[in-house]
């Protein structure tokens, strides 16, 4: 059902795309914070101190002390740390895309996985998630088992309206690992804008139930249905010297039901917080 | 440092052949036969550079001894000169953003014997929206 709508989502937004082909964008006359010159590869990282809890039984936090970021525009396709995009139809204030972006839950089980990388201190492979030891009370063993890298894809709206940035992702594994689908919504909302600027971020992930029992469930002990993951997030940036900027955030998400009452997760939230400067080449 | 690019002369040649004409004639605009020629004589400036850095190489030549001196427009520091000679060469490392004009003036510095340009092409740059993504955990 969903390759089916993904289909439709495609053939319309083909559509937009003939209609408003090769769309200019008068606005953006120079480097700023909402525009970006095209053809150039644009690298970052920030350093400083900072965690992302675990909400897996005996999960270990992931750090957040190095983390490189980098990106690329072309006059359409662009690549945004892991994730890979073609704009079909842009504006001043629309812009329709088709994007790639990795399953990102399985952060908490493996501490290699790329997005830890590019969130975090990398590892050596370890796993994150340890087995629960026989002795704890009413400890439910899920067979061991892998959780593969997974990529999703799908369109991709993304606005700005009254200084209000918003991103809407309708995602599809690709990798068949799960052929779950995966929504993502939130809103930018700029709080303080003077010399530095505090903004808040408020969100949905939507996950179906096939990509929660890739995760969190294990056939005959835990099955669930899909789950929705509400975030709320506040993040500060300062100007500094040259080119370098402080940057602080603290994100909380919780985890819809569905993952909360998985045997494996003890807490129905993750929280990241992070404070360090991030310095641009 | 700044990377460049410094486009060999036949190279310019193609490029450049309408304002060849122009460049040739002004390095000899008294018509006393002196001829100025620079190598490089263009530097392309690439998306992330912001300067060009490189080694210049001026070379006069006259049918007849002259005394002149060469000099680089609104760079009084760069001064070289020679008496009755009928060639000569000066080699010199420049910083620039925006061309650069060689001259070769009498010895008072008021009349302009030739002169030549060492031009910079900056690439068209254009941009686009950056992503907007909120539901990053940088953004």
């Amino acid at each position: 059902m969903y390759a089916k709508s993904f289909k439709w989502l495609l053939a319309i937004l083909a559509g937009l795309a003939q209609a408003q082909a090769a769309s200019t964008d008068d606005d953006c006359k120079g480097t700023s914070s909402e525009c970006v010159a095209v053809g150039k590869w644009n690298f970052s990282v920030a350093l400083g101190a900072g965690l992302r809890s675990n909400p897996l039984v005996t999960g270990k936090n992931i750090p957040l002390v190095v983390i490189p970021q980098f990106s690329y525009y072309g006059n359409r396709f662009f690549i945004n740390d892991l994730d890979l995009g073609f704009t079909l139809v842009e504006n001043t204030t629309n812009t329709f895309s088709l994007v790639g972006s990795p399953g990102y839950d399985r952060v908490f089980f493996y501490r290699s996985d790329l997005q830890n990388i590019f969130i975090g201190l990398p590892g050596l492979g370890t796993y994150v998630a340890q087995r629960v030891p026989a002795s704890t009370p009413n400890a439910v063993q899920f067979p061991a088992r892998a959780r593969r890298i997974t990529y999703l894809a799908g369109p991709e709206w993304t606005f700005k309206l009254s200084g209000i940035s918003g991103q809407l992702d309708a995602l599809h594994d690709i990798t068949n690992q799960n052929n779950g689908t995966e929504m993502r919504a939130a809103l930018g909302i700029p709080l303080v804008e003077s010399k530095g600027s505090l903004t808040a971020n408020v969100g949905v992930t939507w996950k179906s139930a096939a990509i929660v029992n890739y995760y969190y469930g294990s056939p005959g002990i835990y099955e669930a249905g899909s789950a929705l993951n509400p975030f709320f997030k506040l993040g500060y940036t300062l100007p500094l010297a040259g080119k370098w900027r402080f940057s602080a955030f603290a994100e909380y998400e919780r985890l819809g039901n569905a993952i909360a009452n998985s045997p494996i997760v003890e807490e129905r939230f993750v929280a990241t917080a992070f404070v360090g400067a991030i310095y641009t080449f | 440092m700044a990377r460049r690019t410094i486009v060999p002369a036949f190279v310019l040649a193609v490029l450049m052949s309408g304002a060849q004409t122009t460049a040739a004639a002004a390095s000899d605009p008294s018509g006393d036969g002196i001829r100025l020629e620079l190598s490089p004589r263009i530097c392309t400036l690439a998306i992330d550079d912001k300067q060009c850095e490189t080694w210049v190489h001026a070379r006069w030549r006259s049918p007849h001894e002259e005394s002149l001196c060469l000099v680089i427009v609104d760079r009084p520091e760069v001064k070289r000169c020679w008496e009755n000679y009928t060639e000569g060469t000066y080699n010199i490392e420049l910083v620039f953003t925006e061309d650069v004009i060689f001259q070769l003036k009498d010895l008072d510095l008021r009349r302009v014997l030739a002169s030549e340009a060492l031009r910079v092409i900056k690439a068209a740059i254009h941009y686009r929206h950056k992503r907007r993504q909120p539901w990053n955990l940088f953004d």
